[in-house]
């Protein structure tokens, strides 16, 4: 190996006179100065400032930076770092997937380890149980197909009839080997379509036989689409929505004498929904959508413009603004929160949203408008106060670089949009990073906005009654608890990967985790329903517990944010203790596991008649001898479908 | 492009510590050298000069600097 000279003198040195150092050069600053390792938590805002600017080559040079950075001194240093495991594995070359998933994770706070294997090793790699694919800390196992893993397999000359018969077969491969990753291995695993080219359907001069070879291929691909809704395990990513908005399939060159089947931008884009979906996994889902008002949603200034020369239709520009309402309305439609933040007076914007002929959205889609002078990361604050939930849940799309460059650094967990002049621009920019993703849309999702609408009424009751006691009374809390059923899989393991208040213990667990539960006869899934004078609120909270011959530990509790302080926890582990007793625990088991989150919970258990026992790696132990039990509070109307209920 | 041009290319977008001297060493003797590098340096040569490397014959080169000299070539 060659000596190299001092890593410093080769470092680019920054631009004289430069202001303020692009995201790029203070990275490379920063790995100049040996600082990388413990300065890692500012990789991650340099890396979104790129994304949010557009600037995808600084990116991948970012990335190459991150791939040569020590992970395991990063851990030592800083232990709260998120990791995770990729393995990878394909048909053709994969190197240069490295540094856009190494930079898309670390954009997204998370310290990536990924471990790539053998040049087309895909077929042994998931069928054998001691591949890397299945070592038991990999999160994702990515198996990453191209074209040539149909065509390597159809020898020439081919006729369209090869091409069906190859698409057929491998799906059913593909298929097999899947299902068969999924029961032994504990990753979620990750396919992916591959994109038809030209220079495949044309090799056939006849256009019935281009047409056949067209269908077989998708059909194909529909199959793998297919097979992720058949497994929760499996994912797939498909990849022609990204050639179609213009990531070439392959660089032919590199095609044909590197093996590299996908191009360098295609798998950029590829990595890039891989980061969305080891967020989605985790839970990491955005929940709440806060706009700016002028130029974001209407074309124009309402303070200097006033509301009759403000536009979202009838001009070209108004026209543009327009769909982005839609878009922003179909996003809420799908139980994401709306709300406002604009430097505006409250009164004349309210009037836009009521009056205004133009606009998609009126004042009931939001929940929350915050039309004042204060700085948008205070705005920002409030409204997460108000909505409690964190400030990490929310989205911000704006179009002034100021305003998105403070929210950027005050608060630098909410994930910043930046809009520009450019309205046609708006919609693509909001959804290029999947902040809203999850994995399956359920009841309560579609319900949240009216949901949250109800709540204003119960505010005003909150106003008017005279106590705390008066209110509950008047509010005729109802309170269902049963075990959950199939219907309430997604639900329940959504809220156990989205809830980070009252949760007890944050076990996490997908709609598979929960399934394979709900099926085991020692485990117990119970799915707490609650509802008032105001309306059903759906499944809001759920009890994870196991039996241990005479005891019954309890796993997890959690309850959704919106429901707080009703008595719902009490009433809950009411039912549960009496439960309990009636068949045949002698004892309650429980825990509480200390996160950033959770603090307010510390104390619950021990208000329910708990006693502590020990406390070990900081989670807190208590435990329940079923004696003395707590009651259903008086202004709860407890339905209980346990063995052992009174009611 | 200059030699001067071409290892501040090389070192900005492959972000290897590359020194002069590593222009004329073999691959084996170049730091964490792979030949996905190659396919990079190809991609940002051609941005760079709006030309077309010749990729093919490129692969057949064992340093930087036959590189170097191939594009300069071109």
């Amino acid at each position: 190996m060659t000596t190299v000279s001092s890593p410093a003198a080769r470092e680019t040195p920054p631009p004289p006179a430069a202001p303020r150092p692009t995201p790029l050069v203070a990275l490379r600053a920063l790995r100049s100065a040996g600082e990388l390792v413990e300065r890692y938590a500012e990789v991650a805002p340099l890396l979104a400032e790129m994304v949010s600017a557009g600037d995808e080559d600084d990116f991948q040079r970012a990335g190459n930076i991150l791939t040569q950075l020590d992970r395991d001194a990063v851990k030592a240093a800083l232990p709260d770092t998120e990791t995770a495991v990729v393995a990878l594995t394909g048909h053709s070359t994969l190197g240069s997937v490295r540094a856009p998933l190494t930079a898309e994770f670390a954009r997204h706070g998370i310290l990536l380890e990924d471990r790539l294997g053998d040049f087309d090793a895909y077929l042994r790699d998931l069928r054998d149980p001691e591949s890397p694919l299945h070592a038991p800390d990999v999160d994702l196992a990515l198996c990453v197909i191209d074209p040539h893993t149909l065509l390597d397999e159809m020898g020439t000359p081919w006729q369209a009839d090869d091409l069906v018969q190859t698409a057929e077969r491998k799906l059913a491969q593909l298929t097999a080997l899947a299902a068969a990753f999924t029961e032994r291995a504990t990753a979620a695993l990750v396919l992916n379509t591959v994109p038809l080219s030209r220079t495949v359907t044309h090799q056939l001069i006849d256009h019935a036989s281009r047409n056949r070879a067209s269908i077989a291929w998708r059909e194909f691909n529909n199959g793998l689409l297919r097979l992720a809704l058949d497994h929760p395990g499996v994912h797939v990513i498909d990849l022609d929505p990204l050639v179609a908005g213009g990531a070439a399939l392959n660089e032919p060159r590199m095609s044909a004498y590197a093996k590299a089947h996908l191009g360098d931008e295609l798998l950029a884009g590829y990595a890039r929904e891989v980061a969305h979906l080891a967020r989605m996994l985790r839970g990491r889902t955005k929940k709440v959508l806060v706009v700016d008002a002028d130029n974001t949603l209407w074309d124009g200034i309402l303070g200097d413009d006033g509301m009759d020369r403000i536009a979202a239709a009838t001009t070209f520009r108004g026209e543009a603004f327009g769909n982005f309402q839609r878009l922003i309305q179909q996003i809420g439609s799908q139980g994401i929160l709306l709300a406002v933040s604009s430097k505006n007076d409250h009164e004349p914007l309210v009037q836009v949203l009521r009056e205004h002929p133009d606009m998609v959205l009126r004042e009931a889609d939001f929940a929350r408008i915050n039309a004042n002078w204060q700085p948008k990361d205070a705005n920002l604050r409030d409204i997460a106060g108000k909505l409690n939930l964190g400030v990490d849940s929310f989205v911000f799309a704006d179009d002034s670089a100021f305003e998105c460059g403070m929210v950027a650094g005050g608060l630098p967990q909410v994930a910043v949009v930046r809009l520009d002049d450019e309205p046609a621009l708006h919609v693509g920019k909001l959804l290029a990073d999947g902040w809203f993703d999850t994995a399956r849309l359920t009841a309560e999702d579609r319900a949240r906005a009216a949901l949250y609408r109800t709540e204003a009424e119960r505010a005003d009751l909150l106003d008017s009654a005279g106590s705390q006691e008066e209110y509950l009374a008047g509010l005729g809390v109802r309170v269902t608890l049963g075990e959950a059923g199939p219907g309430d899989v997604d639900r329940v393991a959504q809220l156990s990967l989205r809830t980070n208040q009252f949760n007890l213990t944050t076990l996490r667990l997908q709609p598979a985790d929960v399934t394979e539960r709900e099926q085991d006869p020692d485990h117990l899934v119970l799915a707490v329903r609650t509802g008032d004078r105001f309306g059903d609120n759906g499944v809001v909270g759920a009890v994870f517990a196991h039996r241990d011959e005479d005891t019954l530990v309890v796993d997890n509790m959690i309850l959704s944010c919106r429901v707080f302080a009703r008595g719902i926890e009490r009433t809950t582990v009411a039912a549960l203790l009496a439960h309990a007793g009636a068949t045949g625990a002698r004892a309650v088991l429980a825990s509480y596991r200390p996160t950033a989150k959770n603090k307010n919970v510390r104390g619950f258990w021990p208000s329910v008649g708990f006693a502590p026992t020990e406390a070990t790696d900081g989670e807190l132990r208590f435990r329940h001898d079923l004696d003395d039990l707590v009651a259903v509070p008086s202004h709860v109307t407890l339905t209980s479908t346990l063995e052992g209920s009174t009611t | 492009m200059t030699k001067e041009d071409f290892i501040h290319l090389v070192r900005d977008e492959l972000d290897l510590p590359l020194g002069v001297d590593d222009l004329s060493a073999d691959f084996d003797h170049v730091v964490s050298w792979d030949s996905m590098h190659m396919i990079r340096l190809v991609g940002a040569v051609e941005r760079k000069t709006g030309n077309r490397v010749p990729v093919g014959k490129l692969l057949a080169d064992r340093s930087l600097s036959a590189i170097y000299e191939r594009i300069s070539a071109a």
